[in-house]
């Protein structure tokens, strides 16, 4: 039956035109993802799927349902918050109150140094320890941040992927010394390591090595730990970091294909593992597509395990975590946040994810507080205990909308999977820099909507609040951690078989030059008490540390503003002051230490070159002294830096103590962007910082007030 | 001049600052910047300069990366000059070099500088030259120059360098057919770069094609042209391009080319200034004479005929 056709159409077209004043065929918009959305969705919009299947069932092929037959109405998704902080002591404080107050699952977030496979001693860290995640040197924190937390009960979410192989072998052997056989223990690595080269930016070694790693772990796991997934393949860093939901669920799917073939190329069978493959997507605002993502997700993965040759069922099922989106939160009016976090958090149940996390309102400004927190689980238990939500199996099949959303996504995925397939896969995909740099196409567009307020962010470019809360902030004194761990590093070097030690590292660089699965070798040092650092370096001889080839956008944000007023304005100050003085103003922007926010850091760049800037980009994990050198040889007129990873307070000043021992008299002025507590402002100040631009900055603002900072330095002279 | 002296101890702010006077197009720093470099010529210091030319992305800068660390692991000092091309013309540009040489850029021992070509002719920038020479007498032992080679281009490049040397990628061979004899002339090295992985096969057999077209070129008295095949990102045939520069350069100085080449420079150098000079002139006179659009009208009213226009504006111009 046409629905179009009839009349009933008909005369509702002719009322939408009277009442819109617009022509019907002008009516559709469009989203991030190139999707024309309709003003109304008949039943004709069901017809002609190649994807979607209209009358299947929840927990059956091809799973669009739902994994399970009876979701959230037997038991609802587990309430999964990510945290950790500063020392193991006092994450594991944390982690039981949280248990005592409704959360269900843990999930570790580990600081920087322990994700670069840094111990805390080591002079390349110094601002990082404990900042942005717990501190673990050796499997002695371990034990101490899951004291009194029994590990065969409880399931452990880690997210780790450069130094995978130390920390996954010392959550082993916690358990073992708490009494936990691994067999017993529940949980999930994140090991996805394609992701990081893309956006997170927490590799270790090249991407063959890390790649064998990753086929080492999902080994391991499928013959001794049947109770623990092998990798969380994740999309969510790469929304946060600026996909879009199409980019997003393409790419996802794309690294889960690489990680099976992989696994395949250790001889396991595919139902051996596949079951035990999870994921991990973001949640953004936009409520429909979100949820049609995840229904899109399982239904391409079923058929894309099934192409394996997947026959056990288990193997076709999608199972996910889910997190609402950081990025879409503000430092401005933070309040605003709880509400959309309860909108993501919606979207995400709807979608039918398996656990979730709900971000605090404080995200765009520092750590969580013990209250903030409280507000963000009660999100989700509110969801579950008040609203109904859990009563019905996706409610939301067999609507026109979402129905089509789920299939067009699906169609605009497969195409891109289709595509990276032809070049070879996603490793080959990743190493030529393609996926990233269409990331990074797409943020700097979300930025120029928001910056030219074509996109509306309530509080920030539109209904601002004039009377600005001040919130608490969670302070970590990471001097004091640092000094902490060094002490307890320094304490098991005295007490530990050296000889042993250095022994067992011998042996897994041995294991590293030919094909042996390093996860036993890795047990073996660790139970030594071998720390994560020393396990990194033995690895590190072999294959050697990675550093990226950064390539940059250029011309996109530009574009969006041909003709703006301001944007052109800025661009004649830029000609006046080559004018003038002989040449462009010219910027350094960079990131120092461990921090590998790299999202703000490139999209100013990108869009400050387009307003005619000279702007020096340089690479990840400099240090203050690095970035001094280059700053200084280049004659820049200013530096940037991006600093999003909470280390601004010991990185700046030593920056600025860089720049003056090099040139005692040093005219290069500095500014600072990113994650800055208004409380620490003024020490920034203090310390000659010339400007800060804090998270939802309009780089046009921003790009006048440099160039006018300059000028005025310059007439100073 | 306190900058020279500066300069001179290879202070790196002061190198840096130098750089950036010679780069200016404020007439006032370009003045200081001709007192400076006269001073600085005076007195030559010691160093190569080897130009690095080839297409966006052949790997230029992780070449420098790569062979610049093992020269610094010789205690050699290294000076880069990169010319980014990213360079957008209405705009500014990114310049991303350093990203690509993350290793070398923290070693003391090296002064790295990008500087945008805005389109500049060869892939040269302004002041190119000019800076090697602060650098030159700043004591480095190496000056690296990175330009995009295209065209017109490296002929440009060579006239800055003791050697020239051009990267390709593999599977380069096809455009063989444009390396005309020219190219011959002004490249001392060949460096087919990407030797390795799946391209392996493929870098063998541009070089070997690259080999072939050289020797058709070959002059008699000539040395042969190198061709040399390295992987920048495996680091792999760096000792085999520091011996050929080495042999050029003693081969060259033996032969008296290496002075000889540095002479002809000069004499372009000079020819160059003193056209642009000219150039500039004239076209100052012809701006403010306005003849040109004045003819131009006579011609489209068909009062006088294209050649005598321009034979009457030349004359008028010139006198
Ligand atoms: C996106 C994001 C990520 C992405 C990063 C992707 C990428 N490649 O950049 C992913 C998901 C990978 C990620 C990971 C992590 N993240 Co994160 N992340 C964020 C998030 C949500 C948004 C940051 C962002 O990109 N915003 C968009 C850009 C455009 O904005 P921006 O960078 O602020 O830049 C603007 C201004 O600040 C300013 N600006 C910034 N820099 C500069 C420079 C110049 C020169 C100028 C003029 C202006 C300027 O102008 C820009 C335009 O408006 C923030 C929270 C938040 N809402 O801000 C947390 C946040 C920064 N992350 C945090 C943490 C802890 C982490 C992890 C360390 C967690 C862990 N333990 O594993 C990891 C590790 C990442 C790493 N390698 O460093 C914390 C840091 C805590 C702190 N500072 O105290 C935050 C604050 C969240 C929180 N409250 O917990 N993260
Ligand atoms: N396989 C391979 N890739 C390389 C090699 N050298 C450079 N590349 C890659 O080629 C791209 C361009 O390199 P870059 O040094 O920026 O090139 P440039 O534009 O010539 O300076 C980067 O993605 C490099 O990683 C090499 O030796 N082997
Ligand atoms: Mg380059």
């Amino acid at each position: 039956m046409n629905n179009k056709s009839n009349n009933g159409f008909n005369t509702w077209q002719k009322s939408f035109e009277k009442e819109t004043k617009k022509n019907f065929s002008d009516a559709n918009s469009e989203t991030d993802e190139g999707i024309e959305i309709k003003p109304v969705y008949t039943r004709d919009d069901l017809e002609n799927f190649s994807f979607v299947e209209n009358n299947s069932l929840p927990g059956q092929w091809p799973f669009t349902r739902g994994p399970k037959a009876s979701m959230y109405t037997n038991r609802p998704w587990t309430i999964r918050q990510y945290a950790g902080f500063s020392t193991a002591e006092e994450s594991n404080e944390f982690y039981k109150k949280n248990l005592e107050s409704g959360q269900k699952g843990l999930s570790v977030a580990f600081d920087l140094p322990t994700h670069r496979g840094y111990d805390s001693d080591d002079d390349l860290v110094m601002g990082d320890v404990g900042k942005a995640g717990v501190a673990i040197d050796t499997v002695e924190d371990m034990k101490i941040l899951f004291n009194n937390i029994p590990l065969d009960q409880m399931s452990v979410s880690m997210t780790m992927n450069g130094a995978v192989l130390p920390v996954l072998a010392s959550f082993i052997v916690a358990g073992e010394e708490q009494g936990v056989d691994r067999s017993l223990l529940s949980g999930t690595i994140q090991n996805d390591i394609l992701k990081e080269f893309m956006v997170r930016n927490t590799y270790i070694y090249p991407p063959e090595p890390s790649m064998k790693i990753v086929a080492d772990i999902i080994e391991f796991t499928s013959k001794e730990m049947p109770k623990f997934n092998s990798i969380s393949i994740s999309g969510y860093h790469m929304q946060e970091a600026g996909a879009d939901n199409v980019l997003e669920l393409a790419y996802t799917l794309a690294d889960g294909m690489e990680y099976v073939r992989a696994a395949l190329s250790k001889d396991l069978d595919v139902d051996d593992f596949a079951p035990r493959l999870s994921f991990f997507f973001a949640i953004g605002t936009d409520f429909f597509m979100e949820i049609a993502k995840l229904r899109a997700a399982r239904t391409l993965w079923a058929k894309i395990m099934k192409d394996f040759g997947a026959k056990n069922e288990r193997s076709l099922i999608l199972r996910t975590h889910c997190q609402t989106s950081g990025v879409s939160l503000t430092e401005k009016d933070p309040y605003n946040n709880i509400i959309r976090t309860s909108y993501e958090a919606l979207s995400a149940i709807l979608g039918g994810t398996q656990s979730l996390h709900t971000n605090s309102f404080d995200e765009a400004i520092a750590l969580p507080t013990d209250e903030s927190a409280r507000i963000a689980r009660n999100t989700q238990l509110i969801l579950q205990n008040e609203t109904g939500v859990t009563k019905t199996v996706d409610p939301l099949a067999g609507s026109y909308f979402v129905e089509n959303l789920t299939e067009e996504l699906s169609k605009k995925a497969w195409d891109i999977i289709t595509e990276i397939e032809e070049l070879g896969g996603m490793t080959k995909a990743v190493k030529a820099g393609i996926p990233k740099l269409k990331i990074e196409e797409s943020a700097t567009k979300k930025q120029a909507k928001v910056d030219s307020g074509s996109r509306v962010v309530v509080g920030v470019n539109k209904y601002k609040n004039p009377k600005e809360p001040s919130v608490d902030v969670r302070v970590i004194d990471n001097n004091r951690v640092r000094d902490d761990q060094i002490k307890k590093i320094q304490a098991i070097k005295e007490s530990r078989d050296t000889i042993a030690v250095e022994k067992a590292l011998a042996n897994l660089t041995d294991a590293a030059k030919d094909e042996t699965n390093l996860l036993a070798p890795c047990i073996e040092a660790i139970k030594l008490r071998a720390t994560v650092g020393e396990v990194s370096k033995a690895l590190e001889q072999v294959y050697g540390r990675h550093f990226a080839k950064s390539l940059s956008v250029s011309g996109v944000y530009g574009k969006h503003f041909e003709g703006d007023k301001d944007f052109m304005k800025v661009e004649k100050k830029v000609i006046d002051f080559e004018n003038a003085n002989g040449r462009r103003p010219r910027v350094l922007v960079v990131k120092i230490g461990q921090d590998g926010h790299d999202r703000g850091a490139k999209i100013v760049a990108t869009s400050f070159a387009d307003m005619g800037f000279d702007v020096d980009m340089g690479p990840l994990f400099q240090s203050p002294k690095d970035v001094a050198k280059d700053a200084i040889e280049n004659d820049v007129h200013a530096i940037g830096v991006s600093t999003l990873a909470a280390g601004h307070k010991t990185l700046v000043p030593e920056l600025m103590k860089a720049l003056s021992n090099i040139d005692p008299k040093s005219k290069i002025i500095v500014f600072v962007g990113g994650i800055i507590p208004e409380q620490d402002y003024e020490f920034l100040y203090k310390n000659n910082v010339s400007a800060i631009f804090g998270p939802g900055s309009n780089i046009i603002e921003c790009a006048e007030k440099v160039i006018d900072l300059i000028s005025d330095n310059l007439s100073k002279e | 001049m306190e900058l020279i002296e500066n300069i001179q101890n290879g202070e790196r702010a002061a190198i840096a600052k130098a750089i950036t006077l010679v780069e200016s197009s404020k007439d006032s720093d370009q003045q200081i910047s001709r007192q400076l470099i006269s001073e600085l010529i005076k007195k030559p210091g010691k160093s190569i300069r080897i130009g690095f030319s080839g297409p966006p992305g052949v790997g230029k800068s992780t070449f420098i990366e790569s062979f610049g660390s093992y020269l610094v692991t010789q205690n050699y000092k290294l000076g880069i000059l990169a010319i980014d091309p990213s360079s957008q013309i209405t705009g500014g540009s990114i310049l991303g070099d350093k990203t690509r040489m993350v290793e070398i850029s923290k070693n003391p021992n090296t002064f790295i500088r990008s500087t945008p070509s805005r389109g500049a002719l060869g892939g040269i920038s302004m002041g190119t030259r000019e800076a090697s020479i602060i650098l030159d007498a700043a004591g480095y032992d190496f000056i690296f120059i990175e330009t995009v080679g295209v065209g017109q281009s490296e002929i440009v490049a060579s006239n800055l360098v003791d050697i020239f040397t051009l990267i390709v990628g593999p599977g380069s061979g096809d455009e063989l057919q444009g390396i005309k004899k020219g190219i011959t002339e002004y490249a001392d090295i060949f460096i087919v770069n990407k030797n390795d992985g799946e391209l392996k096969i493929e870098a063998s057999k541009t070089a070997a094609d690259y080999k072939s077209a050289l020797s058709y070129y070959k002059k008699l008295d000539e040395l042969e042209k190198q061709v040399l095949l390295v992987s920048a990102i495996e680091q792999t045939g760096m000792e085999e391009v520091i011996k050929t520069i080495n042999q050029i350069v003693d081969q060259n100085k033996l032969k008296g080319i290496f002075e000889e080449r540095r002479a002809n420079q000069l004499e372009y150098w000079i020819e160059e200034e003193v056209k642009n000079i000219i150039a500039s002139d004239i076209t100052k006179r012809l701006s403010s004479t306005g003849n040109i659009s004045k003819y131009s009208e006579k011609v489209m009213k068909n009062e006088m005929s294209m050649f005598e226009a321009v034979e009457k504006i030349t004359k008028d111009t010139l006198k």
